[in-house]
C-alpha cells in the first residue's frame, strides 16, 4: 500500500460531505444550520482548491492533490470514457479522468449552490425570485452529481478490486503499474 | 461502508425535497375558488409594500415583502380571502 491521499485532501472530503448533508437537512424554514453548514463549505472548498494548486505533487511516496496531476484534457477523458464503456480501462492510482472531471463539477457546483444562497441573504436580492429557483436548481444538480459520483466509486471500485472510499478515509491504496 | 454512507445521505436529503418554509397552512379549497396573485400583490402594494415574490406553501399564499419600513417579511395570507394569515413560531 502508497500514500495516495494526503490528511487535508481527506479531511476536506469527508467534511464536505457533512456540511453538504446538513445544508440538505437545514434547507427548510429558515433553520439558522442551513448558512452556517453552506458557508462553511464554501470556506472548505477554497481551501481545497488552493491546496490544488500548492498541495503536494507525486512524488516516490505518491500524492495526488493537485488539479494538474488528474484533471486531463478532453481527449484523454473522452478516450477513457470509451474504454470504461468496452471494460478495459486502465486503474488510475491517483484519479482517473473521469473522476478528476467529477471533482471539478462538484466543486463548481458547491460554490455556485452557496454564492447563490449568499446572493438570497443580501437586500437586494432577497426574495428574488430566479436567485431563489437557480439556488434550489443547483442544490438539485448537486444531489444528481452526487449519486453519479457514488455510483462511479462504486463502479471503479469493483472494475480494480480497490475499496476507494476506504482509501479516500486512510488515504492509501495498492501501489501497481497505473496507465497502462 | 457505502451502503451507509449512501443511507446517510437519503436520510439526509430526504427532508429537503419538500420546497417549502412551512410557517403556516390553509384550508382553501380546489385552486379555481382563489383570488389572484396579481390581486394580491396590488393589496400589499397599495401599502406601500415592495413584494419580491408569491409562493404558495402548506395552501397559502406566501409572499416575500419589504415592508414600509424596509423590513423583510415572508407573509402568509389565505389564497380565498387574502386575509393575513399568522405564522408558527420558527
Amino acid at each position: 500500500m502508497v500514500k495516495v491521499w494526503d490528511p487535508l485532501v481527506r479531511a476536506s472530503h469527508w467534511s464536505l460531505v457533512v456540511c453538504v448533508a446538513l445544508t440538505w437537512a437545514s434547507g427548510e424554514g429558515g433553520n439558522a444550520w442551513h448558512e452556517v453548514s453552506g458557508y462553511l463549505a464554501c470556506a472548505i472548498i477554497s481551501i481545497r482548491i488552493i491546496w490544488g494548486f500548492v498541495g503536494p505533487r507525486y512524488t516516490h511516496n505518491a500524492r495526488y492533490a493537485r488539479f494538474a496531476e488528474f484533471v486531463q484534457t478532453p481527449s484523454v477523458t473522452f478516450a477513457y470514457g470509451l474504454r470504461v464503456l468496452a471494460g478495459n480501462e486502465p486503474r488510475y492510482l491517483g484519479h482517473n479522468p473521469l473522476g478528476g472531471w467529477m471533482i471539478v463539477l462538484l466543486l463548481t457546483c458547491i460554490a455556485l449552490t452557496g454564492f447563490t444562497g449568499w446572493l438570497y441573504t443580501t437586500d437586494r436580492f432577497w426574495g428574488v425570485e430566479w436567485v431563489g429557483e437557480l439556488h434550489e436548481g443547483l442544490a438539485i444538480a448537486l444531489l444528481c452529481l452526487i449519486a453519479t459520483h457514488i455510483a462511479g466509486v462504486v463502479l471503479a471500485s469493483k472494475r480494480h478490486g480497490e475499496n476507494l472510499a476506504a482509501a479516500m478515509l486512510h488515504g492509501r491504496k495498492r501501489e501497481e503499474n497505473e496507465r497502462a | 461502508m457505502k451502503a451507509a454512507v449512501a443511507l446517510f445521505l437519503a436520510f439526509c436529503f430526504a427532508p429537503g425535497v419538500v420546497f417549502a418554509t412551512g410557517l403556516a397552512t390553509c384550508d382553501s379549497g380546489p385552486q379555481s375558488s382563489w383570488q389572484s396573485q396579481e390581486t394580491l400583490t396590488k393589496i400589499l402594494s397599495d401599502k406601500g409594500w415592495t413584494v419580491r415574490r408569491i409562493k404558495i406553501d402548506g395552501g397559502c399564499y406566501e409572499a416575500y415583502v419589504v415592508n414600509d419600513k424596509g423590513e423583510r417579511q415572508e407573509a402568509y395570507f389565505h389564497p380565498v380571502t387574502l386575509a393575513p394569515v399568522p405564522t408558527k413560531p420558527r
